[in-house]
């Protein structure tokens, strides 16, 4: 390492070296969280405006405006984004990238040519799903069940690019997973012991082992039905000899996993935003870290539950259904951990911890309601019906996505050095909750009814209509949520306030360096203390920020003594 | 609003009526199945209000006031942890098992059902019932308080059945047979809809299942079976387009306007006259006449429904399956006599006019 320790206080990563060049080739982990973020965020866009198409066709029985094909690729199109694109990369490349070699005390990651690479496989896989559009479309549902998708007479052109784009986007998952395993093991600094580690980092080291364990499964099975689709190898063809639920299989054997992919790295940020925002001592640490792993582990036991109507024999929906539950008590004990986390605590009400709520109140509705789908006697009637569109979308956009944008607003001034509005966070913060709930509230209720999953009409069921119309309404609240949410993020980057190096009394690594930080993270190694103990720092209204107390003992002070 | 609020919490009776969160129970093991989802359903409730409650109660009581502020709390306790480990998954064993004794209910058809072949071809629903050699296609007629066995099969692509009344539901998969039961407690009329993404229409794969009094059930079905036996030619326009025509339905209008498929709407002039391009290049009117492909302008129209591949017209992509098998010859027959007479059977706007005893329709 060259001395850059003796530079000017004005440098910091997003300084340091000028132009378009400097970010595309950079190596910096922080440089390429916010090149993620970006992207992911546009990304997100884009999935959002399918989304909204989708609402406004479904708000007659006949649909508005799109024909039948033109819907099935809206919802395609809308899953595959937001699954592939936007949730999966989100917290861990976004901001795990970002944050996660700060926390630790590193100066990046294990692997920064990988990483940077990792972010060039993020674009190609985009490029391919931009082809897939272009190359007559895509209709067989993210899910790209068999023979539908082998079928050429039938479903669109596109499927192979977007295929092409799921497995390249696979790899870049799985690079970043093997990045953040070796970073932790290898990484960290003397006395930051394992169980010294933000619970942040425990989320995602238990999502990176899911990554690089269960993804190379959907790259085989994406292979495989590149393959029976061009060729016709009879694997998964009927006609052929072949088995259309094998796919099934193959493809819940990484896509349950991949839910965990989604929300554990978003636990782990909701354990830092309930933990620093209340200025109180996480509760129940080790059985946090511990139900992370859990989870984990479990995970790679349930994707039967997706095929209770498969026509898979009894005896197996009987095994998956119970293996099934056991995933509900470690997202249960995260949930009370939680809660008791707050009990006694200091519980600031801006705009990261209204997220943190919120993602606590949604993702138990989420995690509740897989109750009813876990149990075989009710999964049966409620399978493929929006009970399950309902119940997917608590965990993986009201908890998920909810736990990502908490964290954006929880790092936002570390990344950008900026503070953004606080009251206009917290206006599009209510508004994001009350407006995702009104959506897909009614979409449980149409569901356990007997509306179906995936149709662009209703003409036979108007009796459904009345629930579309609330989640319409619902959706167009949470929509106008995002823009403002996006407006005053943009507003705060070229006209915000300073950031302090702390403004919510972190304790946490990340909150000892500057914002935003130096190009090398710490002039000197910074000391590995407790990161939940928040009693050896206070408010120092000079700086608009908190500072370690005068009579703090610190974590250094503690060795020598 | 008071009826809403009790609806919530109701707890089923057998043949209840739709409430808040589940259809009206139509079937024998409606009642069992709301059972355990209302069962569920009440300790979602219970764990919401706690959580809840706790959030809005810690929201309140300790909202931050000013900014240096040291707070002091537990950090952990291990018995508490464990309990709230344990508890929950007590609880959820019991649900499983409930969960569990419900579904080998729904499995195992009793002795003696009623079987009915089904077959899923994109998008429509083919009931055959064997004991009666009748086939009903967008509709299935079945008796009340009997048990119901459908043996199910695609000819194409995945598809499901769901009857939400009866709280069943199984996919349907190509190359192997699936099955489900039910038994209806109620006569009347319950939706079927496909639950499996299929495609294009996948939203219009829809089936009435009509329930009627055992003691009719003979009868319609003997009716049903040999209606068109007796028909003199005459009488085949009026049955196809009731009987025949849901099946073309999805792909082919009656008005005119484009769908998967050429409308019916003037179909038979432009089959007569020959004008019609394939996408082989080729024009339907070179191919009439004697020891060429097809004799008289009849023979294109059965080939197109036997072994719709052989030509496909131009615009089009060849999505008809074929129906070899599926037809008897008079339904053929039917259906070519159904084109020639389609005016006859239909309004300007495509509506069917007439019943299929050749009645005018109200």
């Amino acid at each position: 390492m060259t001395t850059l320790t003796t530079q000017n206080p004005n440098d910091n990563y997003l300084n340091h070296t000028k132009g378009i060049k400097s970010w595309l080739f950079t190596l910096d982990h922080k440089r390429i969280g916010v090149m993620y973020l970006v992207c992911v965020l546009l990304a997100f866009l884009l999935g959002g405006i399918f989304a909204m198409m989708i609402r406004f066709q479904l708000l007659t029985p006949e649909g508005t405006f799109m024909t039948q094909d033109q819907y099935n690729q809206a919802f395609t199109v809308h899953g595959a984004v937001m699954v592939f694109l936007v949730i999966i990369p989100a917290v861990p490349a976004a901001l795990g990238n970002f944050v996660l070699p700060i926390m630790l005390g590193a100066k990046d990651v294990a692997f920064p040519k990988l990483n940077l690479f990792s972010w060039y496989l993020w674009i190609f896989g985009l490029v391919f799903f931009l082809i897939a559009l272009g190359a007559g479309g895509i209709d067989t549902g993210w899910t790209f069940y068999t023979p539908y998708s082998i079928d050429k007479a039938s479903s669109m052109g596109g499927v192979i690019p977007a295929l092409i784009g799921a497995f390249v986007l696979g790899f870049s998952s799985i690079f970043t997973g093997m990045n953040f395993i070796v970073t932790i093991h290898r990484l960290r600094p003397k006395g930051m012991t394992w169980f010294r580690m933000p619970l942040f980092l425990w989320a995602t080291y238990a999502t990176a082992i899911i990554q690089v364990l269960a993804t190379p499964v959907i790259g085989i099975t994406l292979l495989l039905l590149i393959v029976e689709r061009s060729v016709g190898i009879g694997i998964f063809d009927p006609a052929m000899g072949g088995d259309p639920v094998l796919y099934q299989h193959f493809f819940w054997f990484y896509s349950h996993p991949a839910v965990y992919i989604m929300i554990l790295p978003a636990m782990g940020v909701v354990s830092e935003l309930i933990s620093v925002h209340s200025h109180r001592h996480i509760f129940g640490y080790k059985f946090i870290a511990y139900s992370s792993i859990s989870i984990a582990m479990f995970g790679f036991l349930v994707w039967g539950h997706h095929m209770f109507t498969s026509g898979q024999s009894a005896l197996m929906n009987i095994i998956f259904s119970l293996i099934t539950f056991s995933v509900s008590i470690p997202s249960a004990v995260k949930v009370f951990n939680w809660l008791a986390t707050l009990y006694k605590g200091s519980i600031s009400l801006n705009t990261p911890m209204l997220y943190g709520l919120s993602f606590i109140f949604i993702f138990s509705i989420g995690g509740l309601t897989g109750l009813h789908l876990a149990t075989l006697a009710t999964d049966i009637h409620l399978h493929d019906s929006y009970f399950v569109v309902a119940h997917f979308h608590y965990v993986m956009m009201g908890s998920a996505l909810i736990g990502f944008l908490g964290g954006i607003h929880h790092w936002w001034p570390k990344m950008t050095g900026k503070m953004y509005h606080e009251n206009w966070g917290r206006v599009s913060a209510i508004l994001v909750f009350i407006g995702f709930n009104i959506t897909f509230f009614s979409q449980f209720m149409m569901g356990s009814k007997g509306m179906p999953r995936r149709y662009a009409t209703y003409v036979e069921m108007p009796e459904f209509q009345i629930y579309h119309i609330w989640s319409t309404a619902g959706s167009v609240i949470l929509a106008v949520g995002f823009v403002i949410c996006a407006i005053y993020l943009l507003h705060s980057v070229f006209a915000g306030k300073k950031a302090p190096a702390n403004p919510w009394g972190g304790r946490s690594l990340e909150w000892q360096c500057p914002s935003p930080p130096p190009w090398d993270n710490f002039p000197e190694q910074p000391e590995v203390g407790d990161c939940y103990d928040y009693s050896v720092l206070e408010w120092n209204e000079e700086e608009q920020g908190y500072d370690w107390r005068k009579d703090a003992v610190h974590p250094g002070d503690e060795q020598k003594a | 609003m008071f009826s809403i609020f009790t609806s919530l919490f109701a707890t089923t009776t057998q043949g209840a009526p739709a409430n808040f969160w589940l259809p009206k129970q139509a079937s024998t093991v409606a009642q069992s199945v709301d059972h355990t989802f209302f069962v569920i359903t009440w300790i979602c409730y219970f764990f919401l209000f706690v959580i809840t409650a706790a959030l809005i109660i810690f929201m309140i009581k300790y909202r931050r006031k000013g900014n240096d502020v040291i707070v002091k709390g537990p950090t952990h306790n291990t018995p508490l942890e464990i309990a709230w480990t344990i508890l929950p998954l007590l609880l959820v064993v019991v649900i499983f098992v409930v969960g569990m004794r419900g579904y080998l209910d729904l499995q195992q058809a009793p002795e003696g059902s009623y079987d009915v072949q089904v077959t899923g071809q994109k998008w429509s629903w083919t009931f055959e019932h064997p004991k009666y050699g009748a086939t009903q296609v967008a509709e299935l007629t079945v008796p009340v308080n009997t048990p119901v066995r459908l043996l199910m099969t695609s000819n194409d692509v995945l598809h499901s059945v769901w009857i939400p009344d009866f709280r069943v539901k199984m996919d349907v998969i190509p190359g192997r047979y699936t099955s489900l039961w039910f038994e209806a407690i109620a006569v009347g009329e319950y939706n079927l809809n496909c639950a499996e993404y299929c495609g294009k229409d996948h939203s219009k794969m829809f089936a009435t299942v009509r329930v009627i009094p055992k003691e009719d059930f003979e009868k319609t079905m003997i009716k049903l079976a040999s209606e068109y036996e007796d028909m003199s030619v005459g009488q085949l326009p009026a049955y196809a387009i009731n009987r025949l025509y849901n099946r073309c339905q999805s792909c082919h209008t009656l008005d005119g306007s484009e769908s998967t498929g050429p409308s019916f709407k003037g179909l038979w002039d432009r089959v007569k006259s020959g004008d019609v391009n394939f996408i082989s290049g080729e024009k339907l009117s070179n191919l009439y006449g004697e020891s060429t492909t097809y004799e008289v302008p009849e023979n294109y129209i059965r080939s197109s429904l036997l072994d719709p591949q052989s030509h496909i017209v131009k615009g089009y992509l060849g999505a008809m399956p074929s129906f070899q098998g599926q037809l008897k010859d008079k339904q053929i027959t039917a259906i070519i006599e159904m084109f020639k007479h389609l005016d006859e059977l239909t309004d300007a706007e495509g509506n069917i006019t007439v019943n299929p005893d050749g009645t005018p329709r109200q």
